[in-house]
């Protein structure tokens, strides 16, 4: 018997050191191809390190005016900025009103609000480009950030949380003469930071990854997102395939980063979604 | 109540000022779309967004009649056929291989964890430009040249279908991470008691996730095979940038929002087409996912 | 759709010096709600104008070329015109879908560049200005074919810029250790593809889909038939099915490269020694020959029985958005760059890559175009010359018929069938485009 249990772990370690291998190749991939020459890229042979590291490519990314690099990382920074604190905001609020504002109607508004959940957005992106067409918002900030405020998942999950929150709490502040407004500000939100953190981390990688929306409504060098900029020299012609991986690089650093700091409320966020209960 | 406590006065007021926002701007970028698409799809709209040809339901007639987009539908439901079980499968392992380590557990989640903040775009780059180029020194051919076999051109050949082994791999890759993430948290649920009861009478490595383990994640299970479901019907970012090149995308592997995409959106502008297109995809995945919303009675909840 | 002649330029294939990254960080946001690459003031401008005094501004779209020094060329012209303020942008990625998505809005351009002129919805849609009293006198100078593939409805839409072709080129040096001669027919192709196929090395690279996105064209003009024949379906005789299905049997004898990390449009297959023969377009022949010397000759795709040779060739055509702020402002711009100023004409056809001028009496002045396989290219133009595509000929056709060529070569489907198959497709589009 403990000879099998000895076999299971061995099992398991074996499967999890493959897995490991595996998971983080492709990052190491994406390192090396961003530190290689161009022609040590199209070279033949394979060879697990460049023969030299090539640091120009770091310049290179940056210093080509025909690669709105800089440029697409400050709209890509600015859009999950916005788009993150625009999402708290709303749906914060909305959430809180559902779950606490007895008005008549809630439970119909609540309804139309979660059956939207069941169509994607995605499928919705021609509807949603001949509305944003005709609002002359295409090639635009406003255009890339504003549709994507709305987001009924995180209405849908903070109206959840807020529901389960002490009542008590709530009601003191009611006693004390708060109105909904000061109760929510002052009592509600300052309780709420760590589920916050969880939606707005969320949030902000789902917005800094977005790709089809902002290739819908992306269409000058001006108004590209990193994902977008990426994706035009990939799928159009690239030349210099090492810049191109410097350049994805540069676009996965800071969410990298911020993930390993972040991933406590990050995994939290995702159990919290309740969808595994 | 918390009402009655502030009158009922201020109730109708305040449930706007918090509600009203987000709800005007859903109804604004979602269901006036829509509507509008609705609209779009009984008249002819070439280049135009505001047409004036009436043509009823002949753009869904051309739609269904169309065999690229009877292809798209075809290959949502291979890629479905693909993705759901190996993610599901892969996904779960993982969990439970993390589970059960104590030592280094938080590393190893986070190593299965990491790729979720990646995007799709990237990933795509990686899987065609190094891992699957079909080139010598690519890592899937440099690794066959060690037993001798010739370097494959992943990407361009359609027998054997190989692109399926990139798109569906790199997917993987993205999305493992996530789903364990939710197999983690139910199998934390799971309570001990059960294990000790378990192992009381006997049972062992297999029999215990049989019969303890795997009942408990039943829920999370049906959630995990829903939310599959609805990404692979909306897969769009890898398929386009590892497929299309110069804005031309072959007809294999070519899912629906692909298709529409380059009916509505490029050089066709074929807006009339393409709404009709929209709302047939809407409707099927909205059929798709109340039936399950049925099953896993999330509405029924509240 | 049809892929470009030409496809945009690539990434950082130089470095250009006039702006760097911190340039492009600092842009301000506040630009960001306009991108039409108008200034700020040009509603006050357009304004000033229609009332008489003032400048227009004008806002010039061009996709992203690839030689050094063209987008500093055509800001330059831009400057140098005296009746407007013209901001040039320049655009690297899908440029047709982004423009063709831009007509719709006013964030779309005054003047643009389009490959073959407008499509045909963007004429019937009233979305481009009419052109054709711009020409005078010098429309006899114009290429005939580009003139008449764009025009419609006795309209001319666009102003040819400069022409660009696809060609066939080959490794003098490897042929002859093989005992080959340049194929002039088609089964002299297929025959040498097989001959010239060594291992790693391959006979001929058509581009990573085998050639399915390009060679469908060129293997119809083979055998004497087209796309379109007028208004009608050019492809339904009988040696269509048999001259697409050359394209599988290269295919299947593995005489095609394929898997490359550059596609079709670059040289880097043929340079390297990966392939013997490539097809590529006029644009790469600098390269070609700094890496091979004289090493390297160009032929047209060959004929098949009852066919003729044949390369395709395209040209930019600079189209007036109906949208404009000021259509007539646009228009003469239009005329003064693509038509009176000849010398920036020959500038931009030669100084920047390998280009053919647009207007016959610029041909023998173009001095890259005078010997060698620059010059047989050149050549070929009038002699083997099609279109690329017929103006009819939809982006519904090009789908449908790009999809069909990539089951006949790929898959190895039944080409009459499929062919079949294709025919009410066109006919459906034909009848919706001429009605």
């Amino acid at each position: 018997m403990l000879h099998e249990r000895r076999r299971y772990a061995l099992l398991r370690w074996a499967l999890l050191l493959v897995g490991t291998v595996l998971f983080l190749l492709p990052f190491y991939l994406l390192l090396r191809g961003a530190l290689s020459t161009e022609a040590d890229l199209a070279s033949a042979e394979w060879h697990w390190l460049p023969p030299s590291w090539e640091w120009g490519n770091l310049a290179a990314v940056f210093g080509d005016r025909t690669v709105p690099m800089g440029r697409a990382l400050l709209n890509s920074t600015v859009i999950a900025v916005t788009q993150t604190i625009g999402v708290l905001v709303l749906s914060g609020m909305a959430g809180y009103g559902l779950a606490r504002i007895p008005y008549r109607w809630s439970n119909a508004v609540f309804w139309l609000i979660t059956i939207t959940l069941l169509i994607p957005a995605a499928v919705t992106f021609v509807p949603s480009f001949v509305l944003v067409s005709s609002l002359g918002w295409i090639s635009t900030l406003r255009g890339l950030i504003i549709p994507g405020l709305f987001q009924a998942l995180a209405t849908f999950l903070f109206r959840q949380f807020f529901l389960s929150f002490p009542k008590e709490i709530e009601e003191a502040a009611a006693l004390d003469g708060l109105s909904w407004w000061g109760t929510f500000w002052r009592v509600v939100v300052p309780n709420s930071g760590g589920f916050a953190a969880a939606i707005g981390t969320i949030t902000f990688i789902g917005s800094w990854n977005a790709f089809l929306w902002p290739l819908v409504i992306g269409r000058t060098p001006d108004s590209w997102t990193v994902q977008i900029a990426l994706s035009t020299y990939l799928t159009a012609q690239t030349s210099q395939i090492s810049q191109l991986f410097m350049a994805a690089l540069i676009a996965i650093l800071p969410l990298l980063l911020m993930f390993l700091f972040l991933q406590r409320w990050i995994v939290q966020g995702v159990e919290r979604t309740g969808i595994s209960d | 109540m918390l009402g009655r406590l502030r009158g009922r006065q201020d109730v109708n007021l305040w449930f706007w000022v918090f509600v009203g926002p987000f709800f005007a701007g859903l109804v604004l970028f979602i269901y006036v779309p829509i509507g509008w698409s609705v609209y779009l799809s009984f008249f002819e709209a070439y280049n135009t967004v505001t047409p004036t040809e009436f043509v009823g339901l002949a753009n869904y007639r051309d739609m269904l009649a169309d065999r690229a987009f009877r292809d798209s539908l075809l290959t949502f439901v291979v890629f479905a056929a693909f993705i759901v079980p190996t993610t599901f499968a892969l996904s779960l392992l993982t969990a439970v291989l993390v589970a059960r380590t104590r030592l280094m557990q938080a590393f190893f989640r986070s190593v299965f964890f990491l790729p979720v903040a990646c995007s799709y775009v990237v990933a795509a780059l990686i899987w065609k430009m190094s891992i699957f180029s079909g080139m010598r020194s690519g890592v899937a051919n440099a690794a066959l040249g060690l037993v001798g076999v010739s370097p494959v051109p992943w990407l361009s050949i359609t027998d054997p279908p190989w692109y399926w082994l990139v798109i569906v791999s790199a997917r993987l890759w993205l999305q493992v991470g996530f789903y364990m993430i939710l197999f983690l948290a139910a199998l934390q649920r799971v309570p001990a008691n059960l294990y000790e009861a378990a192992a009381i009478d006997g049972a062992e490595g297999w029999q215990v996730f049989r019969h303890i383990t795997w009942p408990q994640l039943l829920p999370a299970s049906t959630a995990v095979l829903l939310l599959l479901l609805i990404n692979a019907f909306q897969a769009f970012d890898e398929f386009y940038n590892i497929l299309s090149s110069f804005g031309s995308y072959p007809p294999y592997a070519r899912p629906p929002l692909v298709y529409l995409y380059y009916t509505a959106l490029g050089s066709g502008q074929n807006f009339g087409d393409g709404s009709a297109g929209a709302v047939i995809l809407t409707v099927m995945i909205a059929v798709v996912a109340l039936a399950q919303t049925r099953l896993l009675r999330l509405g029924g909840r509240d | 759709m049809a892929r470009p002649l030409r496809p945009s330029s690539s990434l950082s294939r130089r470095r250009m010096l006039a702006l760097t990254g911190a340039g492009a960080l600092g842009a301000s946001l506040a630009a960001c709600g306009d991108n039409t690459g108008r200034g700020t003031s040009a509603s006050d401008d357009a304004g000033a104008a229609s009332g008489g005094g003032g400048r227009p501004t004008i806002a010039q779209w061009y996709h992203q070329y690839g030689e050094a020094g063209t987008q500093e060329a055509v800001e330059r012209y831009a400057a140098d015109y005296p009746d407007a303020d013209v901001t040039v942008s320049w655009k690297p990625g899908d440029y047709d879908q982004s423009t063709a998505a831009s007509l719709l809005t006013d964030a779309g351009p005054d003047v643009f560049e389009y490959g073959n002129g407008p499509t045909i919805d963007m004429i019937k849609g009233g979305q481009v200005a009419d052109l054709t009293d711009l020409f005078g006198d010098t429309l006899d100078d114009f290429t005939p074919s580009l003139i008449e593939r764009m025009s419609y409805d006795g309209m001319i839409w666009a102003v040819p810029q400069v022409l660009d072709m696809q060609v066939l080129v080959y490794r003098p040096s490897l042929l002859e250790q093989a005992g080959i001669e340049p194929p002039q027919q088609i089964p002299d192709l297929v025959a040498a593809a097989r001959e010239l196929s060594r291992g790693d090395v391959k006979g001929l690279f058509l581009g990573n889909d085998g050639g399915a996105g390009l060679l469908g064209g060129p293997m119809l003009w083979s055998a004497g038939l087209d796309y379109l024949d007028e208004d009608q379906v050019g492809f339904e005789a009988a040696g269509a099915a048999e001259a697409l299905t050359v394209l599988r049997t290269l295919w299947t004898d593995e005489s095609l490269l394929l898997g490359e990390a550059q596609d079709w449009f670059d040289a880097t297959a043929f340079t390297s020694g990966r392939a013997a023969m490539q097809w590529t377009g006029l644009w790469t022949f600098p390269a070609i020959s700094e890496a091979l010397g004289d090493d390297f000759g160009a032929i047209p795709w060959p004929a098949m029985e009852g066919g003729a040779p044949s390369v395709p060739v395209g040209a930019y055509g600079s189209c007036v958005s109906t949208r404009a702020q000021d259509v007539e402002a646009a228009r003469e711009f239009v005329r003064w760059l693509w038509i009176d100023q000849t010398d920036k004409q020959l500038d931009f056809a030669t100084s920047y890559g390998f280009h053919v001028p647009s207007r016959a009496s610029l041909v023998p002045e173009a001095d890259v175009l005078t010997s060698g396989p620059a010059a047989d290219a050149a050549a070929y133009v009038t002699e083997y010359g099609h279109a690329q595509t017929p103006l009819l000929w939809t982006p519904r056709c090009a789908t449908a018929w790009n999809d069909m060529m990539s089951r006949v070569v790929r898959d190895g489907a039944d080409a009459q069938a499929e062919l079949e198959a294709l025919v009410p497709i066109v006919e459906d589009e034909l009848e919706r485009v001429t009605a």
